[in-house]
């Protein structure tokens, strides 16, 4: 399904906001790498998808409801075997019902459990006067208490995506910090590339997060993806 | 698409014309504003006229020597450029005026429109800006000073100076910033070829302005004062553009929340978030300024430095106090001062004078050019900087007060000094300064610093405000060259 059914389908349902695994399909279709999460939508779907993405996974509530899912206990991670996913499949469940008791609950996003990697955000949001603004950053505590930030209007130009990396003051931590690894530049930059590109040529989405985005050696994926429309 | 481009080409034909004008009508001008519009364009080169129909003014318009009528449709022959006075309650009709004529642009001057965020402010703008719409008029602000253009003597200030041609373009949506900047500027050896104030911005916007300076072959740095866009999107993308053909300085007011208070009240512009406006400035490859001071800083480093895309500073000071803090201030603005060339080393071992001195870089040498009396060894100085592989850009001071007290013994000794800069400035391929400080004796650093002017170095009153001026022309070229 295209992004445009995509949005369509969200549209007729009366929802701006996609789902999540709705979200990765589009922007995996758009060559942003995601890391795929499969709909399981009982405890036994869960455990055969899995079994096909491998141990250990990710369980994620899928809900057009639920924005934030943390917060209503919807993930569980780390999950290694099909007994640990049946009961977290339960958990995720019933939490999500009492914490938000009108979601409709769709099932749960199997995803394999990501290898450790430099958490980063990109996401983008529209700025009432210069469009679809690009902004990129450190995960977790920089964003939020620093706003450790960098933006660019789209549509970005290869040097745009090399400078906003290089712009933020966390970025040492990207070059390779404590004998870590460096990360992949450039695999980060061609994935804002991809974003800006997504972005221009869909005028219908409002908003976009990509959070966290992991940065490897060798790569980078979007691990969780939201993207709002109008 | 295609229409808006035609309906951009004509709006840049049309701005030409209105820039450029071989007839010019200035409506409404008084006794009580002193005669400012009238006396302004005394030196127009083409034909003035006046329009007004106060008996009680006219006697004091045609003692100027100007001939008046009592309409824009009385005056016989076509109109390129109108300047508009008249009461805000008025200005609808010498609009339509104007439209009905034909003329290339006008301004009005008028304000009283959306600024005062009055609802007959708000309405008489609408009426205006609907009837230049219609008519396909081209109409500059409301609240505004309109077009100066030196080479033609088409002025909003009879201060500003004209007769010659000029290089450098502002546009302003204040008028203040826009007289000053010819003014002030002209004191810092920047000659405008054409400036343009354009206030509430309600027909043409900054993006047209820009579109037309950035095709403007006597135009080749450009600067903006800039509140806000009406459109900032096509603002951006005019500008990214431009930015790579030209260099374009943007200061931008109203950046504070206050200050984006104050610029309601001023020209009725929204205000942007100042991240994000930071990273399209930057995204766009302009050289952001916060002041008047800086923003001439930088014109006069563009318009005198050579294009150069390297941090590595070689510096001359006069005395080991100066040497410390003009490094200081270089690295401050994030430039370097690395060690020089053993080769260079080599060369200086060979004359520079130690004793109260040193070349390690900065090199400390009042002693070694006698702070002026010396000029050859100076030359010696310049040449080996310039030939050093270390060394990108080279800064000097000029110790005012040390030739000040030489100047008496021997008045040549600054024609000397300025003779070795000066060719120095020509023959070398990277960018070059200069700075004398006032220290307590402004007159005299004034004139050394007018005198390096006229000879195309840039000159600077301070380590600090040089640094970030070259720091800003190195920024540009990296932008221009694809760096970073």
């Amino acid at each position: 399904m295209s992004i445009v059914d995509v949005i369509d389908r969200a549209k007729a349902e009366g929802r701006t906001v996609l789902t999540e695994i709705e979200s990765k399909q589009v922007l995996e279709e758009a060559g942003v790498p995601t890391a795929a999460a499969r709909l399981a939508k009982t405890a036994e779907e869960a455990v055969s998808a899995a079994k096909e993405t491998g141990y250990p996974v990710v369980l994620k509530v899928v809900s057009p409801h639920v924005t934030h899912k943390s917060d209503v206990g919807g993930v569980r991670l780390g999950l290694d075997s099909p007994e640990a996913v049946t009961e977290a499949f339960a958990e995720i469940v019933a939490a999500v019902k009492e914490h938000e008791p009108g979601a409709r609950i769709e099932g749960v996003a199997v995803q394999k459990m990501a290898r450790p990697g430099i958490e980063v955000i990109i996401g983008m949001s529209k700025d009432p006067q210069f469009g679809p603004v690009l902004m990129f950053g450190l995960g977790g505590i920089l964003v939020e208490v620093l706003k450790d930030v960098a933006f660019r209007i789209v549509p970005l130009e290869p040097r745009d995506a090399r400078q906003m990396i290089r712009e933020i003051k966390g970025f040492p931590v990207l070059q390779g910090f404590r004998g870590r690894a460096p990360a992949d530049l450039e695999a980060l930059e061609k994935l804002i590339l991809k974003v800006s590109a997504f972005v221009e040529a869909h005028p219908a989405i409002e908003e976009l997060d990509l959070n966290p985005v992991l940065a490897y050696a060798d790569g980078a994926i979007a691990v969780d993806a939201r993207i709002v429309v109008g | 698409m295609a229409r808006a481009a035609d309906a951009r080409s004509d709006i840049k034909a049309r701005l030409d014309r209105a820039f450029n004008p071989r007839t010019v009508a200035v409506v409404g001008d008084k006794r009580a504003l002193g005669y400012l519009w009238l006396r302004s364009m005394s030196t127009f080169q083409g034909k003035l006229y006046s329009v007004q129909i106060d008996p009680g003014e006219i006697p004091g318009i045609e003692e100027l020597g100007v001939p008046n009528y009592p309409s824009l449709l009385d005056i016989p022959e076509e109109i390129d450029y109108v300047l508009c006075a008249v009461p805000r309650q008025v200005s609808p009709r010498i609009v339509a005026d104007c439209a009905a004529k034909g003329v290339g642009a006008v301004t009005l001057f008028t304000s009283g429109f959306a600024e005062t965020e009055t609802e007959e402010g708000i309405r008489l703008q609408e009426e205006v800006a609907e009837t230049a719409r219609k008519a396909g008029l081209l109409l500059i602000g409301p609240n505004c000073m309109g077009i100066y253009n030196r080479r033609l003597g088409v002025r909003h200030s009879w201060e500003q100076p004209t007769g010659d041609a000029g290089n450098v373009g502002f546009i302003s949506q204040s008028g203040t910033h826009c007289i000053n900047f010819s003014l002030v500027g002209d004191r810092h050896g920047i000659r405008c070829s054409k400036t343009v104030s354009f206030g509430n911005a309600v027909v043409l916007d900054a993006a047209d302005y820009l579109e037309y300076l950035a095709d403007d072959p006597e135009t080749e740095v450009i600067g903006l004062y800039l509140e806000g866009a009406r459109d900032t999107g096509r603002f951006f993308r005019v500008l990214r553009e431009t930015a790579r053909r030209k260099p374009v300085v943007v200061w931008k007011g109203g950046v504070t929340k206050a200050g984006a208070r104050a610029i309601y009240s001023h020209t009725a512009a929204l205000a942007t978030a100042p991240a994000v406006w930071d990273a399209a400035m930057r995204q766009a490859g302009a050289v952001q300024t916060e002041s008047l001071d800086e923003t001439i800083d930088a014109v006069k480093a563009l318009v005198r430095c050579r294009p150069g895309t390297g941090y590595r500073m070689g510096l001359i000071a006069m005395t080991g106090g100066q040497s410390v803090v003009i490094t200081d201030a270089f690295e401050r603005e994030g430039l370097e001062v690395p060690l020089l060339t053993d080769a260079s080393y080599a060369k200086l071992s060979g004359f520079f004078n130690i004793i109260g001195g040193s070349y390690r870089n900065p090199l400390d040498s009042g002693g070694t050019i006698g702070m002026g009396f010396l000029p050859q060894n100076l030359q010696k100085l310049l040449e080996i900087l310039e030939g050093d592989a270390n060394v990108e850009a080279i800064a000097m001071e000029v110790g005012a007060g040390f030739l000040a007290r030489r100047m008496r013994e021997n008045p040549g000794i600054l024609d000397s000094l300025l003779e070795v800069v000066s060719a120095h400035r020509e023959r070398s391929a990277k960018p070059f300064l200069a700075i004398a400080h006032p220290g307590h004796l402004e007159d005299v650093s004034a004139m050394i610093r007018a005198r390096l002017l006229e000879r195309n170095v840039a000159a600077f009153t301070d380590f600090r405000s040089a640094a970030r001026a070259l720091r800003r022309v190195v920024d540009y070229w990296r932008f221009r060259e694809g760096a970073d």
